[in-house]
């Protein structure tokens, strides 16, 4: 009894193990044969913005990936800083290993990037060196700004438009190189952009952070068959907090920046840089028992008119990572996903333009199905490709705006059908 | 316990592959197979009621002499033409499987399952929808696995010579999975989704026949009753309805040896399943009538080739847009035995002509493997 039992449940689980095949009907005699038509779409419009907010001042300082060295006259300028706390008093000649006592030369030597060199300067430019080392706060704007002063100066270069190629390079004062040597004194270099007048330029300089850092480049010897010193970024302090010393390495600070945004407006890039925070309201009934296949963000772009009011740059709408846990707005715009994640898409627009724009977002919205605030939190950041990168603003109307000037979303869905029943 | 465990094997048996959806023949529910052995197949149907591999008739079982299991595979071809255009596709079911088992000289026992209306399909077409004063143009894909599958437990019983029994009770089971696919043209803005549900039948039948043979005929006549059947989503029922009532009679000349030449008739009640689906959608009362021959063919060594013929004319259960589809077929097979009869081999190919008043036609080779196995 047993055995034809076993035979024949061995035979039902092979049958099942072949699976049933089907080609793919092109569906020609659709609708004709076709009962079961395709689902239809809803679309609807909402305010569903409850916050909004621009937090200036990121990415920190030391977190960004270029430094951006401007020149705008009042209206804008920053400074870039790099540290080389740590000097090497030793060089190698013939193959051994000498004490530096003569430096015949140093030079500051600073990467560009590459889209700097399609934007030339209208005129010369000079880039300045400066003895930036302070004992006190060492990362406070003004106080770094005091000390580009004439008895600070370590040397400049001055270039021509048609001579600005892929790297900047200063010659820095070779009895300043080589006292913080023998002293074993930590050496800070601060680099000031100085245009025409009338004639503002930025420059975008590479960091250690993006692995393209500004470098000492020393010749410890007055022998020409020496072999210059190149000595890379290091910051030694807050001492004893690599997590925090090690950024800031390099960094840029703003001399001269764009008023704080106004309630009235979010804002992206500029300078400081900035990052705008959204926080959405979406009904439950949409959220949760409806599958979106479109969630466009409408932001009507305000006119910013102060500097560079022609240079698109992109605008990412990014998904905030942090744990709901995090509630501080700047420490969430720090946990963002990369560019594109979740397929969300940026424009291409120029600080001076306006109009309403839409970020197709349908991606992250997509995450926040049948999910609570505290797993998901409806937020979006928004930021500038360019960020303290190039001095470009742009700008939107915020919830605080006139009516027809705030953000809304626009949401194409597909509600709960009963599909599949013949 | 083994039973229980028997059951649940042949649920997970049958998905049961099928046609697709943009065809006449897998409209509503789906396409009935017939539940015919390979063997039936060749005879266009004519031996469903006789033919002991065939789960129709309980009585026929008693023809099984020993213990076996029986696996059958039909690959379909299919072209639809309609005013568009026509779509070749290809499909494969397995329509019957099922094992037997005789209990002294006069009682077969079988628990098999076979596929009642099969809908399994894909298809793709394109639409347009207005959004808002947006046009959006996008592609769905639907596709449906699964069918309504015929779990029958049965018995026949030869009390004399000249008659036989049998009984069997049915489980209507099995489901259909249903996925939508929508993409979109413009995949910046729009983002293509996929929904899915699995519909799951329920349902009860009951199945008797009897069979009476003499010295050059046999007759078989078999019934089924429907009991109660219910479509639901998870545990939320959709829809309840009946499982159809099916009577069905064969009449086979059997004066030559090892040869039938039969005529079969069948009317299922398909419009008991009226209340399951959406109101557009009605069951149609159709009668499956078949004539063919199964006949002893040239020796091969010790081993004889049967050869077989037939031709059938059924109309189909569901209506394509309020026409009722009818299908003829003829067909062809062979069968024959291996490995000291230990191993038996049905062949069949049938070509199928469906049309309906609308303007559509649809054409299909099918071609059926049977393998019976004596352990």
């Amino acid at each position: 009894m047993r055995k034809p039992l076993v035979t024949l449940l061995s035979a039902l689980a092979a049958v099942t193990a072949i699976a049933c095949t089907e080609q793919l009907d092109a569906g020609k005699s659709c609708p004709l044969l076709c009962p079961e038509q395709a689902i239809s779409l809803k679309d609807t419009i909402i305010d569903a913005v409850a916050v909004d907010t621009t937090i200036p001042g990121l990415p920190p300082i030391g977190s960004e990936t270029f430094l951006m060295l401007s020149s705008h006259g009042d209206t804008l300028e920053t400074r870039a800083i790099v540290r080389f706390d740590t000097l090497p008093s030793t060089f190698t000649l013939g193959g051994v290993d000498t004490g530096i006592t003569v430096v015949d030369s140093a030079f500051i030597v600073v990467p560009r990037a590459f889209a700097d060199s399609l934007k030339r300067p209208t005129g010369p430019i000079t880039v300045e060196a400066y003895d930036v080392d302070t004992s006190t706060a060492d990362t406070v704007s003004s106080v770094l700004a005091s000390l580009f002063r004439p008895d600070r100066f370590l040397g400049s270069r001055t270039y021509a438009p048609e001579s600005l190629h892929d790297s900047v390079t200063v010659p820095i004062s070779t009895d300043t190189v080589l006292d913080r040597v023998l002293t074993g004194k930590r050496f800070r270099i601060g680099l000031k952009l100085i245009t025409s007048a009338g004639q503002g330029f930025d420059l975008r300089l590479g960091t250690r952070e993006a692995g393209t850092p500004a470098m000492l480049r020393i010749i410890a010897s007055l022998d020409t068959a020496a072999r210059p010193l190149n000595v890379a970024p290091i910051s030694n302090s807050p001492p004893n907090q690599l997590f925090l010393s090690a950024p800031l390495a390099d960094y840029a600070i703003v001399v001269h920046g764009s008023a704080p945004s106004p309630p009235e407006v979010i804002a992206v890039g500029g300078v400081p840089s900035r990052r705008a925070f959204l926080r959405f309201d979406l009904p439950s009934h949409i959220a949760d028992s409806t599958t979106i296949v479109r969630a466009s963000l409408l932001l009507t772009q305000a006119p910013n008119r102060r500097v560079d009011v022609h240079d698109s740059v992109f605008v990412y709408p990014l998904a905030i990572l942090a744990a709901p846990t995090v509630t501080d707005i700047a420490s969430q715009l720090q946990f963002v996903a990369a560019p594109g994640f979740l397929g969300l898409d940026s424009l291409f627009l120029a600080p001076g333009d306006s109009g309403v724009r839409s970020f197709e977002i349908a991606g992250l919205a997509r995450t926040w199905r049948a999910q609570p605030l505290t797993v998901s939190p409806r937020t979006l950041a928004l930021r500038s490709g360019a960020e303290s990168q190039l001095p470009a603003e742009i700008d939107f109307y915020s919830t605080a705006a006139a009516p027809a000037l705030r953000p809304r979303l626009r949401i194409t869905y597909v509600p709960q059908t009963n599909f599949g029943i013949p | 316990m083994m039973l229980r465990s028997l059951t649940a094997a042949a649920w997970l048996a049958l998905p049961a592959a099928g046609a697709a959806q943009a065809n006449l023949s897998t409209q509503g529910f789906g396409f009935p197979t017939g539940q015919f052995s390979t063997r039936a197949n060749g005879t266009g149907g004519a031996l469903g009621e006789l033919d002991p591999l065939s789960p129709v008739n309980p009585a026929s079982l008693t023809l099984i002499g020993t213990r076996l299991v029986y696996l059958q595979i039909e690959p379909e071809f299919r072209t639809v033409t309609s005013p568009k255009g026509s779509d070749a596709t290809n499909t494969t079911r397995f329509p019957v499987v099922f094992g037997a088992l005789p209990i002294g000289s006069r009682w077969v026992m079988s628990l098999g399952s076979s596929s009642l209306l099969d809908r399994t399909s894909t298809t793709s077409f394109p639409t347009t929808q207005v959004v808002s004063g947006d046009t959006v143009n996008m592609s769905t894909v639907y596709r449906v696995n699964g069918a309504m599958d015929d779990v029958r437990l049965a018995a026949g019983w030869t009390p004399v010579n000249w008659l036989r029994l049998g009984v069997g009770a049915h489980a209507i089971t099995g489901h259909n999975l249903i996925s939508i696919t929508q993409s979109f043209a413009d995949t910046t803005v729009f983002k293509s989704f996929t929904k899915q549900r699995i519909l799951g039948f329920a349902g009860s039948a009951a199945s008797a026949g009897i069979e009476i043979i003499t010295k050059d005929f046999s007759a078989g006549l078999s019934g089924r009753v429907g009991g109660s059947l219910r479509l639901a989503v998870e545990d939320t029922a959709l829809g309840s309805a009946r499982v159809p009532d099916r009577f069905g009679a064969s009449i086979a000349y059997t004066g030559i040896a090892n040869s039938s030449i039969a005529i079969r008739t069948s009317r299922d009640q398909w419009s008991a399943l009226g209340g399951l689906g959406s109101p557009t959608v009605k069951g149609v009362d159709a009668w499956d009538t078949s004539i063919g021959a199964d006949m002893a063919g040239p020796r091969v060594g010790q081993r004889i080739i049967y050869v077989r013929g037939g031709f059938r004319d059924r109309t189909l259960p569901f209506a394509a847009d309020g026409n009722q589809v009818r299908e003829r077929s003829i067909s062809a097979g062979l069968g024959t035995s291996f490995a000291n009869g230990r191993v038996l081999t049905d062949f069949a190919a049938m070509r199928a002509a469906r049309s309906a008043d609308i303007g559509a036609s649809e054409h299909a080779w099918t071609l059926s493997f049977g393998f019976t196995v004596r352990p």
